[in-house]
């Protein structure tokens, strides 16, 4: 019995430039990551981590190698087959949270169940929401919130189809100190329930939320180490609190 | 289900951009009231004609001295002098289909007085004939007999408004009015039947013998025209060719010399009014045409500005799972119901329009289905032909070129 949810064998992404030269966005990366796994890959901008997760995510395709989710080869998939596959087995939550204007957080979390063969989309979505803690700003639009709640209704719009993974892209990039740490509390939380989790980053303190670093530069893996000690975002926050609260007390 | 949501999608997307909405509406909106104001005008010219060619009777042909005659136009010029009462006579002797003949003059305006009160109407010099071929008699008293007409008696018949105008409610019959200088003696009131397809009162006239009309009114050894009602609605144009025949001998035209008379058939007569009410009505159409395009060039336009401005949202769907076809759908959604939606404002306005039109001009419409099923039909089909290259190009959007947009 297969345990893994990603496996790639050497996956290549390569960009032709004018005249002839090649730049190698992914260069010959394999890896592995098991159901319920918290993986943090971690590069400075422009270290091909980025169109790692992209391809992983089946937002693009490689220029080589293979690709298996959940034990289905998606490197020879069409179009319309992958966008199924993210559809049913993938969450994304972006750095700039891409939430639609002008349309409430319900709505949004709605979005990629209106293209599955669900029927129940409004009560998955209301349930989804109320697990990211948002129950209250459920007819609320983004504009109405502040920048982490709406990272919040991302996450939920991530969950609501119940995916084998979620990636995260630079999900804190946007996102003030304490709100970064309710994020990735968040996902240490989703992660503890079981939830697959692919969190990429430039910044190695969030990356040490992850129970797993995956390190890259000019697209490929210089380390893959097990982080046995990851820093508890739960607390973190408690603790910037609680040096607030005297301060609000006095 | 999954085709309702996106539907619901595309309505929320329009919802979201009111104003862009409102302005890819606005030229359907014009076209497609143009083009009902179009139909309606159509249908209703066609519901004139059929009215028309009815009150002539299907079972009748019209003779008109003068070549180049048409029903229901005025003498331009020297009157024809070419027909002469024994044409008719001669033509119901020898024409097998024809089973009556009426021919009649009229002058056109006529000063009638009736003691202290005049009016001005049309005299018609008419036989007995008149009542049978034209399905019209009088109402009250009797219609012009055959002694009236060999005796040259200066009897007459009053249309209904004529008789208002002079007499009010009073019994007209067995009164004594003036025709120009000459007094005439009132023997009947006809029979109502309103406004002639031309627009003009046929109430407004008085009848009065032919032969009185000829020596006594207008001084003249010719009429103006013979209706002729035939045996049967059969073989229209042979008939019309043996009267035509008939009249070039009595007129001793010889061959190759144009007829000096014109005859009309109703046939004729729906053929040339539907040829007028053609032109008219391609013009129109063009017109109608021409605006839907500019309107649905409009539409594309501002649905590809919308798909660019859109990129980020598009490449958003395709992430979470939305197929080429679902956005090709939404696209082409809100483009249909923006034609739609406009093309049903459109009908609503034309309706509205050919009313009025009908109002200020007197020109009959008819908002038929033909008219709103044209109306749904081009609003549609604008919007998918416009809509179709806007959402080919959202749906061919990769994911990731879109996010990063």
């Amino acid at each position: 019995m297969n345990n893994s949810v990603i496996q790639a064998v050497n996956l290549t992404k390569v960009y032709n430039k004018g005249g002839g030269g090649e730049v190698y966005a992914v260069h010959d990366v394999s890896l592995e990551i098991q159901k319920g796994e918290y993986v943090a890959i971690m590069g400075a901008s422009g270290s091909g981590k980025s169109t790692l997760m992209n391809i992983l995510g089946c937002l693009d395709k490689p220029t080589g190698g293979s690709l298996k989710l959940d034990d289905v080869e998606v490197g020879t998939l069409t179009d319309e087959e992958l966008a199924r596959v993210r559809n049913r087995k993938i969450g994304f939550v972006f750095q700039s949270f891409n939430l639609l204007a002008r349309t409430n957080a319900l709505e949004n979390v709605e979005l990629p169940l209106i293209y599955s063969d669900r029927t129940d989309i409004t009560r998955l979505a209301r349930e989804a929401l109320v697990s990211v803690g948002l129950a209250d700003r459920i007819h609320h639009n983004p504009g109405e919130l502040s920048g982490g709640q709406q990272q919040r209704v991302a996450i939920a719009r991530a969950l609501v189809t119940d995916p084998e993974i979620i990636f995260a892209d630079e999900p804190t990039g946007n996102l003030d100190t304490r709100s970064s740490l309710e994020i990735m509390s968040l996902f240490q939380q989703l992660n503890a329930k079981g939830r697959t989790i692919v969190l990429v980053t430039h910044e190695a303190d969030i990356s040490e939320h992850a129970r797993r670093i995956i390190k890259i530069a000019d697209g490929r893996i210089i380390s893959d180490e097990v982080n046995s000690q990851p820093r508890d975002a739960g607390r973190e926050m408690s603790a910037l609190v609680s040096k607030e609260v005297p301060n609000e007390n006095r | 289900m999954k085709t309702g949501r996106v539907l619901k999608v595309a309505f929320k997307g329009l919802g979201r951009n009111k104003l862009r909405t409102f302005l890819m509406m606005i030229g359907i909106v014009i076209g497609i009231t143009a083009l009902t104001l179009v139909v309606s005008a159509g249908m209703g010219a066609q519901d004139r004609i059929m009215e028309r060619v009815k009150k002539f009777g299907l079972e009748s042909m019209m003779v008109f001295a003068g070549a180049g005659r048409e029903m229901g136009q005025p003498t331009a010029g020297q009157p024809a002098t070419s027909l002469k009462l024994e044409d008719a006579v001669a033509m119901k002797q020898e024409v097998r289909a024809i089973a009556d003949v009426a021919p009649f003059n009229q002058k056109r305006q006529a000063d009638v007085k009736f003691q202290d009160k005049s009016t001005t109407t049309m005299v018609f010099g008419v036989t007995p004939s008149w009542a049978p071929v034209w399905d019209w008699d009088a109402a009250e008293g009797d219609f012009i007999s055959d002694e009236d007409l060999t005796g040259l008696a200066r009897v007459c018949v009053l249309g209904p408004t004529v008789k208002r105008e002079l007499f009010g409610t009073a019994n007209p019959i067995g009164e004594q009015l003036r025709i120009g200088n000459v007094q005439f003696e009132i023997k009947g009131v006809m029979q109502a039947k309103g406004t002639s397809p031309a627009g003009g009162d046929m109430d407004n006239r008085i009848y009065i013998p032919l032969t009185t009309l000829m020596r006594r009114v207008t001084n003249v050894d010719y009429i103006s025209n013979i209706k002729v009602r035939l045996t049967t609605a059969k073989d229209m144009d042979k008939t019309a060719a043996s009267i035509q025949a008939l009249l070039r001998e009595r007129h001793k035209l010889a061959p190759g010399t144009p007829d000096d008379f014109t005859i009309t058939t109703p046939t004729e007569v729906t053929k040339m009014a539907e040829k007028v009410a053609g032109t008219f009505n391609i013009f129109l159409a063009l017109v109608a045409a021409i605006s839907l395009i500019s309107g649905g060039v409009v539409v594309a336009n501002i649905m590809l500005i919308s798909v660019n401005e859109r990129r980020k949202e598009i490449g958003l769907r395709k992430a979470v799972g939305a197929q080429r076809k679902d956005i090709m759908l939404q696209f082409l959604y809100e483009a249909t119901a923006v034609t739609l939606t406009g093309g049903v404002i459109g009908i609503i306005l034309g309706a509205i329009g050919a009313k009025i039109l009908e109002a200020i001009t007197q020109m009959p419409t008819s908002i038929s289905w033909e008219s709103v099923a044209l109306g749904v039909v081009f609003s549609s089909l604008v919007g998918i032909i416009a809509g179709l290259q806007p959402a080919r190009r959202a749906a061919a959007l990769q994911p990731i070129e879109a996010m990063r947009a």
